[in-house]
């Protein structure tokens, strides 16, 4: 299908090896580290004005980092002679000529890495913009120009992938078509690079969280790992409190008593209490796990930054 | 409409492209001077008998055409800009009446372009004076009363130039096409209507934008149209494209 | 380079700009022929009591100089319509060497300005021509072998003004700067020279931009003071000139 050197769809990496970036007397990016690996989605989290863009901008020899590296597949991006065969990249979707047609915008693309025409016409397919090929890109909503950046990105089938806030100013369907073509990107061993500052959409789609914030890094983690360590037990209720307790205690668990006659447990899951619960005769009224939601846990993370920074940068591992 | 005025100065005065075309306007008084200073230095090797038949163009007039497009080009930016960036929208939210943003930002400009002109044409003109000294250079010999007309005939033509520039801008929407238009406006068609025939080309030549100045202030022209024909057609210039583009609306969608 | 040159192809030819400029351009022709119509016609009417001479200046070198301005708005439009709309990030995440990309627009733009150029001047001297007939115009008297020079020199103008549009648009990333400085050099600073005082006013004439042509064909009329070689180093200084200052800018500012 594809007119150029054979790609390799997997086994592409991006690392970022102590990267700074400075404007002037503003720092941007500081001494950020982290990798993205092949076969996950990497979320790239952090509030507005962390610093993600600019990182993604160094990844793609948009910018020159100030210090430290940004690399793709072990090299620095400017020294990719065909691009486009081992990174595809969303920026921008509004930063089109509007004048042209979405078929014109894909052929010029494809033509400066020699991607034929028969790929262009495939891409289009895939991003369902094969009725409108011909019309002007000015004309186009914000969910089609997303999709054509999106095939933009696709046609020289790289193994590295990287998304700058694909989702913002989506309809929900939009949302979802997104969401599933990453998963699906990812499942076929790709390396997927995807920020967002909206925690609840990387919770439905990253397998990795790298969390920054005033362009320093906050966590490497995962959406699981986040879960666990912001977990504040199980609220659960029971006529016989005191017994509950014992027999909880007696399996392991530390338990709290809590006001109004309920009990914080942490240590075991809702299924265990209630399977020790019915083992003793125990009446069980609730058992409501009382995690803490991710979008909070991301809150916290990120409200905190200063004095994480302040700690030498690294987060929770 | 005080609001919309408000507003559309405080977005001429924040943009860079403003400052750029003032400078580049400002830039006149001093290459002004140096005109000039290099026509004073002609003037000194020249034997003395030969020092009163010495001409030099009037700085202020030589250096007009920069002070036009420079200050045409910020009235064409004055509204494509918003047209780029997709501003004009906010702005027409903001303020939901085109002819009242249309005549906020023709104030605003007109305004700066006076300022601007006044400061920059009367600032060359005495510059000039200053600098040529006591030598008889032609531009320098009639009393300052009497250069007045024409001094202020001018300032009023880069006023038009903004007003011109503000209303292709409105009509063109593109910076490249209103810019363009602007310059076929004010200087291709007088070459243009120079090359014609009679009687077409002296038809042509009294109503050019370059000439009206001079007729508006009574000196001798090829055109040598009357004051006030002069002044109604500098008028025209500007209030044609406004109202074109006033009936035209804004257009906003794609 | 061959695939930056043809993507930079599709680009320009998909282009509204590029439309709007080819209007523009086929206007400029039009004008020209109904110019010479007009004039053969008035000839007709007035040759009776103006025995029988008229001096018009030549319809092809008019066109040149109106096509060069319109292929110059384009060569601008190539490359500010990316800063304006960021889709010069895109071009240069998929070919990561701005040097190369400005000088493939410049290419490209340039190779089409000097088929219109030529394809202009040629086309117009000769419907003009055909037009008026064996009326002495001035602009005939000679014939068309021995303006061949002239048309020739007029028509690189065209390709010189495109590469200069392409180069001004790289240093000011702004379509209504880089439009407005190309006027002032094409313009304005001629009307400027003009003023100087001798012997500086012929000096400084000789080498702006619409000076040029006429010199490099051997034809100045009166100021003339370069060799059709100088004229032509000139030409060439004007256009690499800006497209060098261009590259060497889009290399170290960050898009």
């Amino acid at each position: 299908m594809c007119g150029g050197p054979a790609s390799g769809s997997v086994g592409g990496v991006i690392e970022i090896r102590g990267l700074t970036k400075r404007y002037g007397r503003t720092v941007a990016v500081d001494d950020l580290s982290f990798r993205a690996r092949p076969g996950a989605v990497t979320g790239f989290l952090g509030p507005n004005g962390a610093g993600k863009t600019t990182t993604m901008r160094a990844v793609l020899g948009l910018a020159t980092p100030t210090s430290g590296e940004a690399l793709v597949n072990g090299q620095p991006y400017r020294r990719l002679r065909q691009p486009m065969y081992e990174v595809g990249a969303l920026l921008d979707a509004g930063a089109v000529d509007g004048t042209r047609s979405a078929l014109m915008h894909l052929r010029w693309l494809a033509r400066t890495n020699r991607i034929g025409r028969a790929r262009v016409e495939a891409v289009l397919a895939q991003v369902g913009l094969t009725a409108v090929a011909g019309k002007r890109v000015g004309g186009f909503s914000l969910g089609m120009k997303q999709r054509l950046g999106i095939a933009a990105a696709l046609l020289g089938d790289p193994a590295v992938m990287i998304f700058d806030e694909p989702v913002n100013g989506l309809d929900p369907d939009g949302i979802r078509w997104i969401r599933e073509l990453l998963r699906s990107l990812a499942a076929q061993g790709r390396t997927v690079l995807l920020s967002s500052h909206l925690m609840s959409e990387m919770a439905l789609t990253a397998d990795r969280l790298i969390i920054i914030g005033q362009g320093r890094l906050i966590a490497d983690t995962s959406v699981g790992e986040l879960a666990e360590q912001f977990n504040r037990g199980v609220l659960v209720r029971s006529p016989r409190p005191t017994e509950l307790t014992a027999v909880l205690t007696g399996a392991g668990a530390t338990v709290v008593a809590e006001p109004g006659g309920a009990l914080a447990v942490t240590g075991l899951g809702p299924a265990q209490i209630g399977d020790l619960a019915a083992a003793h005769g125990i009446a069980v009224h609730e058992a409501t796990p009382r995690s803490a939601s991710l979008e909070e846990a991301y809150l916290a993370l990120t409200a905190s930054s200063v004095t994480y920074a302040a700690g030498g940068g690294g987060g929770p591992r | 409409m005080t609001g919309a005025l408000a507003a559309e100065w405080l977005k001429v005065r924040s943009v860079r492209s403003t400052y750029v075309a003032v400078a580049v306007a400002a830039a006149t008084v001093l290459l002004g001077v140096l005109f000039v200073l290099y026509a004073g230095s002609v003037w000194d090797a020249r034997p003395p008998d030969r020092q009163p038949e010495f001409r030099a163009a009037r700085p202020e007039q030589g250096f007009l055409p920069v002070v036009q497009l420079s200050l045409a080009v910020l009235g064409v930016l004055a509204i494509t800009s918003e047209y780029a960036t997709g501003m004009l929208r906010t702005s027409l939210t903001a303020v939901p009446r085109w002819r009242t943003v249309l005549a906020a930002k023709a104030v605003v400009v007109a305004g700066v372009a006076l300022v601007v002109a006044s400061a920059v044409l009367v600032g060359t003109f005495a510059a000039g004076r200053l600098a040529a000294g006591d030598r008889t250079m032609g531009f320098n010999t009639a009393p300052v009363a009497d250069e007045l007309p024409l001094l202020l005939a001018s300032i009023a033509s880069v006023v038009v130039m903004a007003l011109l520039g503000l209303g292709f801008g409105a009509v063109c929407r593109s910076a490249a096409a209103a810019v363009t238009a602007v310059v076929g406006v004010r200087f291709l068609v007088p070459v243009v209507a120079t090359l014609l025939p009679p009687p077409w080309g002296a038809r042509l030549a009294g109503v050019q934008l370059q000439d009206l100045p001079a007729t508006i202030a009574g000196v001798e022209t090829t055109g040598g149209g009357e004051p006030a024909v002069g002044l109604v057609l500098l008028v025209g210039y500007a209030a044609v494209p406004l109202g074109v583009a006033a009936v035209l609306g804004p257009r906003t969608e794609a | 380079m061959v695939d930056l040159l043809a993507a930079e192809w599709l680009k320009v030819r998909s282009a509204r700009s590029t439309r709007r400029v080819a209007i523009a351009v086929a206007t400029v022709v039009g004008l020209m022929a109904l110019l010479a119509w007009y004039v053969a016609r008035l000839y007709d009417r007035v040759r009776a009591d103006s025995g029988g001479r008229a001096e018009v200046s030549s319809p092809a070198e008019l066109a040149a100089w109106l096509t060069a301005l319109c292929l110059a708005v384009l060569g601008v439009r190539t490359i500010t319509s990316e800063f304006a709309t960021g889709m010069i990030r895109t071009s240069l995440t998929v070919a990561p060497r701005p040097g190369a990309l400005l000088l493939a627009k410049a290419a490209v733009v340039g190779g089409i300005a000097l088929v219109t150029g030529q394809l202009v001047t040629f086309g117009t001297a000769l419907v003009s021509r055909g037009i008026v007939g064996d009326r002495p115009l001035g602009f005939n008297a000679e014939p068309l072998s021995a303006e061949v020079p002239v048309l020739l020199a007029a028509g690189l103008s065209v390709l010189m003004f495109a590469v200069v549009g392409v180069g001004l648009g790289a240093v000011l990333r702004s379509s209504a700067g880089a439009i407005a400085t190309l006027c002032m050099l094409w313009y304005v600073l001629p009307i400027i020279t003009i003023n100087l005082p001798a012997p500086w006013s012929a000096r400084v004439s000789s080498v702006m931009l619409q000076e040029l042509p006429r010199q490099l064909a051997g034809a100045a009329t009166a100021d003339g003071l370069l060799s059709p070689l100088g004229a032509l180093a000139g030409m060439v200084a004007y256009a690499a000139l800006p497209l060098l200052a261009g590259a060497v800018l889009m290399r170290r500012r960050e898009p």
